[in-house]
């Protein structure tokens, strides 16, 4: 047990793991508990970056550079402008809601221990994927030509929502 | 002889109900001739019933029945409509119409400053109808029937004046003393449909079944039975133990008093009881709880007459002894002498009443005691009262006495007991009617106001009424007896009994002359009272029976739906509420659930998924 | 191995889903849900690696998922703001507007 332990340990890319899920979940936590918003970013940013560095171990480099680009860099801050743009006192403690917040926390543990065991029950064959240099380049060649329709789809939908969200943000009068 | 007026007989009871249906329907725009329509329908029933009558005179013994429409049919048992005329019938009939007739005649100038005189008349028409109904029923359902409905109505016009508070007591108490007779009658009539040949209610098959003693039927089912049908012929006739009601009904109007509580419904039950003599005949227990409770009820309420103050109520005192009569009479089995006297009874009392109507008009009053001096300004209404009140004493040659006389000569032979209570409650009668006479008429006036005499459409009821008062005796005097054939069928011999006669001459006398002496200097001043002994008391207060039946009766029942009522406050309508709360409970948790929080419905969806879940796993492991 | 990196989405996922039914104010409400979105997503990588048929093709798909998660998130955004120059408020729980 502890030799297998130690194995694990010496290995770095485990080591890696660990220290990286271990920000991951550090950032979620304090994503929830901090008081001001602006830390509450900062925990979140901290989180979508080492997720990127799971990705990278996860030998998706490609996509670990999109969620940079976009998760800590553009999502962080198109937050911190809706931050900006509401009022955000904490002064005004909001009222408890214990029943609430205890049968949250009672759902949120059962619902983690039914996944938790899905985990564990399942059986997954140890097979890896093996391992490709031109990530990003495969990525490209796949995006366009097998999943080209999907692709342009998602660009009208990027339009959309861009132009539906000008629409929905901006004054009635104007 | 043709029956041509028997077979369209179904049409007398007919006119008052159209007569009703058309007054209900104008309602208070005809109160300025509501009354002729009244008048106009009854008088066309009268017409049609004293054909019928002669008809039935000349005609043969022969009952004429028509019993085709089918009312109800379950099974191979039908239960038919139809009607029945009969000579009984007939007499009834005629009675009833006239009575009805006179009575609506007086109550158009009784009534005609009432406000609702158009509902009075409807009502009136109704009772007519009832009243009719019940008489031509062709069997004992259809009679129950009208039974009830003459019950309502008597409930209706007793409480007429309902803005009285003692007449709305008096409707109930008629209504619920009456249901109590009547619930006996029911349960007698399902007897009776349980044990005939074919269920079968018909009177006819009544009568032959038990006149020919042909139906396997226990002994003593017979006496249940009949005794069933004598305690809802209690009811309505007021003997003794459910009299109660009767004194109190005269808290509605005069007219009303004279034509159902004392000349036709209360009848009713006496005619009941001739109507099924043949179940009576077979059960000799029977007639001997009839005579006895009859002669009870006779002497009894003839007592109780003696200290009365209310006029009306010292009337329907009366009435109740004479019912009780007419029982007696039909206990010892004195057939026809019971039918007599209720014959000649229904014509002397209405007089008596619709009299005492007429002084209440003058006066408006009702105690004899702030009476007096009537004599000699309303000269028809004292004669015509004078000749009722000989007529109820027994006074020859007036009607009462022939039939009281009847009576008298049946008790005298059957049973020797019974005719000394006759004779002392025909004492009493001749007692207190002389009181009353004497305390109400003569004298000098102590109501303060002068009477004057009634209008001529009141006074003409009371000449009718009077004449046939003293007519109507002598179609069955001991020497003239072809009534008992008519009724019967059978040859009656001729029964004369001197010494009865001169009995009951003597003992009708002795009271008139005991009344006179006694109250002659008493009528002088109204303080005459004032020395009461308990003999006295007890009598003013009617032997404390209304106490009785309080403190026995009426408190222990009361504490019963008290406690039921709790009951069902308490535990039923506990169980209701809870039931009902929790579905209350159930939704408010629903409501709170649905309080438009995104999530709230994030978290039930959660919990849902999670039980879904468990429910999958734990379906896996159990 | 790949055990752990599930385990590690379900851990950022429920907290993403706790936080996303607790929090009151609505950006953090949005956070959250970006959270469970990445929770998703490094699950889809996980599996593109070590899953019974790995291959790019849940790269490709979380690819896509980014995409969608950043339009929603601007559309979020956009109505945050709207419904907060209207309401004057970014409290979730003020927001009951479906109750009506």
């Amino acid at each position: 047990m502890l030799e297998n332990f130690k194995d694990f340990l010496l290995n770095g890319e485990n080591l890696l793991f660990i220290f990286f899920s271990m920000l991951v979940i550090i950032g979620a936590v304090f994503l929830i508990n901090l008081q001001k918003v602006v830390h509450m970013v900062i925990a979140l940013a901290t989180t979508f970056i080492s997720l990127a560095g799971l990705y990278v171990l996860l030998e998706a480099e490609f996509l670990a550079f999109v969620q940079v680009l976009i998760y800590a860099g553009a999502m962080t801050i198109l937050m911190i402008f809706g931050i900006m743009m509401t009022k955000h006192d904490r002064q005004n403690e909001e009222p408890k809601r214990p029943l609430h917040n205890g049968l949250l926390l009672l759902g949120s543990i059962g619902f983690f221990f039914i996944i938790y065991l899905a985990i564990q029950e399942a059986a997954f064959p140890i097979q890896e994927f093996t391992s490709v240099e031109e990530n990003t380049e495969l990525i490209g060649i796949d995006l366009f030509t097998w999943h080209v329709i999907p692709f342009e789809l998602v660009s009208v939908l990027l339009t959309v929502a861009f132009i539906g969200a000008i629409i929905v943000a901006k004054r009635e009068e104007d | 002889m043709e029956t041509v007026f028997s077979q369209i007989a179904w049409l007398i009871p007919l006119f008052p109900l159209i007569a009703f249906i058309i007054l209900i329907a104008i309602g208070k725009q005809g109160n300025k001739w509501s009354s002729y329509i009244s008048i106009g329908f009854t008088l066309l029933s009268f017409i049609l019933a004293f054909l019928v009558l002669i008809e039935r005179l000349n005609g043969t013994m022969d009952a004429y029945t028509w019993n085709e429409f089918d009312w109800l049919s379950f099974g191979d048992i039908s239960i038919k409509l139809g009607f029945e005329i009969n000579n009984l019938n007939a007499m009834m009939l005629i009675v009833v119409t006239l009575v009805s007739l006179l009575v609506n005649l007086y109550s158009k100038a009784y009534m005609k400053d009432d406000a609702r005189i158009t509902v009075f008349f409807s009502y009136i028409s109704l009772f007519t109808f009832s009243m009719l109904g019940l008489v031509i029923s062709v069997n004992l359902l259809e009679l129950y029937i009208f039974w009830e409905l003459v019950g309502v109505c008597s409930f209706l016009l007793i409480g007429f004046w309902y803005e009285k508070e003692s007449a709305k007591a008096a409707a109930k108490k008629a209504f619920i003393v009456t249901r109590i007779g009547d619930v006996g009658l029911f349960i007698a009539i399902l007897l009776l449909f349980w044990y005939m040949p074919n269920h079968s209610l018909d009177f006819t098959d009544i009568h032959n079944a038990f006149s020919t003693n042909s139906i396997p039927i226990e002994a003593w089912v017979v006496t249940l039975i009949a005794i069933l049908i004598f305690v809802g012929a209690m009811g309505k006739s007021g003997q003794f133990p459910l009299h109660t009601w009767l004194p109190d009904a005269m808290e509605g109007p005069t007219p009303i008093s004279a034509l159902i509580h004392a000349a036709t419904m209360v009848a009713a039950g006496v005619y009941l009881v001739a109507r099924t003599y043949d179940i009576f005949l077979a059960s000799s227990i029977a007639m001997e709880v009839v005579a006895y409770v009859g002669g009870f009820t006779a002497i009894f309420a003839a007592t109780i007459a003696i200290a009365q103050n209310d006029f009306k109520r010292i009337l329907a005192y009366s009435t109740v002894s004479q019912l009780g009569y007419m029982m007696l009479a039909l206990g010892i089995g004195a057939y026809t002498a019971g039918i007599f006297h209720l014959f000649t009874h229904a014509f002397f009392k209405a007089l008596l009443f619709l009299g005492a109507g007429s002084v209440i008009h003058a006066l408006h009053k009702q105690d004899i005691r702030e009476m007096g001096g009537i004599w000699k300004s309303m000269k028809v209404t004292s004669w015509t009262f004078v000749i009722g009140a000989l007529a109820l004493s027994g006074i020859p040659p007036f009607s009462g006495f022939w039939s009281k006389e009847a009576i008298l000569t049946e008790a005298y032979i059957d049973n020797k007991f019974l005719f000394i209570i006759g004779i002392t409650a025909a004492f009493f009668t001749a007692f207190y009617m002389t009181r009353l006479f004497k305390l109400a008429f003569m004298g000098d006036s102590r109501a303060g106001n002068a009477p004057k005499e009634s209008p001529f459409v009141m006074t003409l009821p009371l000449i009718v009424l009077c004449v046939l008062a003293i007519i109507a005796g002598f179609v069955f005097t001991p020497w003239t007896s072809w009534l008992g054939e008519w009724l019967t069928g059978d040859v009656v011999e001729e029964h004369t009994n001197w010494i009865v006669m001169i009995i009951s001459i003597i003992v009708a006398l002795a009271g008139i002359v005991l009344g006179w002496i006694m109250f002659g200097e008493q009528s002088k001043s109204s303080q005459s009272h004032n020395t009461r002994n308990w003999a006295y008391k007890l009598l003013e207060n009617r032997y404390y029976i209304d106490e009785l039946y309080h403190w026995i009766i009426v408190k222990p029942l009361r504490g019963l739906g008290l406690l039921l009522n709790a009951i069902d406050r308490f535990i039923v309508d506990g169980i209701v509420k809870l039931t009902a709360n929790i579905m209350l409970g159930t939704g408010r948790v629903g409501t709170s659930v649905q309080n438009g929080q995104v999530q709230t419905y994030g978290l039930v969806t959660l919990i849902g998924f999670i039980i879904i879940i468990a429910a999958m796993l734990g379906r896996r492991y159990f | 191995m790949i055990s752990s990196y599930l385990t590690l989405a379900a851990v950022l996922f429920v907290i993403g889903l706790y936080g996303a039914l607790s929090k009151k104010n609505a950006v953090i409400v949005l956070l959250c849900i970006e959270l469970m979105l990445n929770a998703v997503n490094l699950n889809l990588i996980a599996f593109a690696k070590f899953g019974i048929n790995p291959s790019l093709k849940g790269q490709i798909f979380s690819l896509f998922n980014i995409t969608i998660a950043a339009a929603e998130a601007a559309v979020g955004i956009a109505i945050l703001i709207a419904l907060y120059r209207n309401k004057a408020t970014a409290n979730v729980t003020e927001m009951n507007s479906l109750k009506k």
